[in-house]
């Protein structure tokens, strides 16, 4: 064989190669989620009126132009709370390092909205990054909102006049269109977080 | 070479002394409060060093106004804490308090604290006390 033989036979095996690389590519199934559901159809929010962490009334167009990350809790939960918190805020720090645009936004509702004020949650997200939004206000209306998203709670004596509430502890993804779009089941670990997320914002 | 040899006799003789100590705390995590709240939770792990069954059945700390012993448990995607009345440790074995399970509900500090002190009980006395730094 002489040296332009070879050279075709070089030439011939980078073009099959390139195109069987492209053709897998293609044919691949895209990457599978790792622990998220997402809905078949996006599911509409219901109307509440509540207050934000700054004390201004919001309704559910509070979601629109944005991915949000929704939790359920309260701020006199020692354990499960802010260890959900702690590990939202650690996946968007983590999704912003890998250059993840836009990041989800992070919202905690109170479901403990007689003793979680305006005030005290404004001081308590801040604790855990720049951008969360805090969400309190009358029992009645904040019942509408978990209602309508399958949101459990329930108040559990401790003593006296101390209580504790139960409450699910899924995080639910709503899209910028303000519709809930996926869930992330108990217990949340950032990985899992850090590897759905920019699949489910980009398959949109 | 004597001062050498002095730290390390002094931590052999601590290592001794902690070996034989009947509950021995290790891998204490308190986080400070956070902003707006009066609580905070406590996370270790505790070791009984004894051939017997050792029972805690109160805690206390003199900068918080109560600790209670809780668990974190997560049934059909629902969140619950429920109370412990005691926390048992068999003999030679550990319990792990950790985020997300067995922990301690500390509640009203006594103002801005940095560090504190955590007493465990079994029904007779104090079986060990540990102090500790608050973690930001």
């Amino acid at each position: 064989m002489g040296p332009k033989n070879i050279f075709i036979a070089i030439v011939a095996v980078i073009a099959i190669g390139t195109g069987a690389w492209f053709s897998s590519r293609l044919l691949l199934p895209p990457p599978a989620l790792q622990t998220a559901t997402v809905l078949p159809a996006p599911g509409e929010l219901p109307e509440f009126s509540l207050l934000d962490h700054n004390g201004q009334a919001i309704g559910r167009d509070v979601f629109d132009g944005h991915w949000s990350l929704v939790f359920f809790g309260f701020t006199r939960c020692p354990d499960i709370c802010p260890l959900t918190l702690q590990v939202l805020s650690n996946a968007n720090m983590q999704l912003a390092d890998k250059g993840q645009k836009p990041l989800p936004r992070i919202v905690l509702v109170s479901v403990d909205p007689e003793r979680d004020t305006p005030e005290i949650m404004q001081q308590y997200v801040a604790y855990f990054g720049d951008d969360i939004l805090g969400v309190t206000g009358e029992l009645e209306e904040l019942r509408k909102l978990t209602r309508g998203l399958g949101i459990f709670f329930e108040k559990a004596v401790l003593d006296g006049d101390n209580y504790s509430i139960n409450h699910s502890a899924v995080v639910l993804v709503i899209n910028p269109d303000g519709r809930l779009h996926a869930l992330f089941g108990a217990p949340h670990l950032a990985e899992n977080y850090v590897h759905d997320l920019p699949l489910i914002m980009a398959r949109r | 070479m004597r001062f050498v040899l002095t730290v390390i006799l002094t931590a052999m003789l601590s290592a001794c002394l902690a070996e034989r100590a009947p509950l021995v705390a290790t891998d204490i995590v308190v986080p400070k409060p956070r902003p707006g709240t009066q609580m905070t939770a406590g996370y270790l792990t505790l070791r009984n060093n004894t051939t017997q069954t050792i029972t805690i059945t109160q805690v206390s700390s003199p900068e918080f106004e109560s600790v209670e012993m809780h668990e974190s448990v997560l049934e059909d995607g629902v969140a619950r804490m429920r109370p412990l009345r005691d926390l048992t440790i068999r003999a030679g074995q550990s319990v792990q308090l950790e985020p997300g399970g067995k922990h301690l509900m500390l509640t009203r500090p006594v103002g801005e604290i940095e560090a504190t002190t955590l007493e465990f009980y079994n029904s007779e006395a104090v079986m060990l006390t540990v102090n500790v730094t608050l973690t930001d």
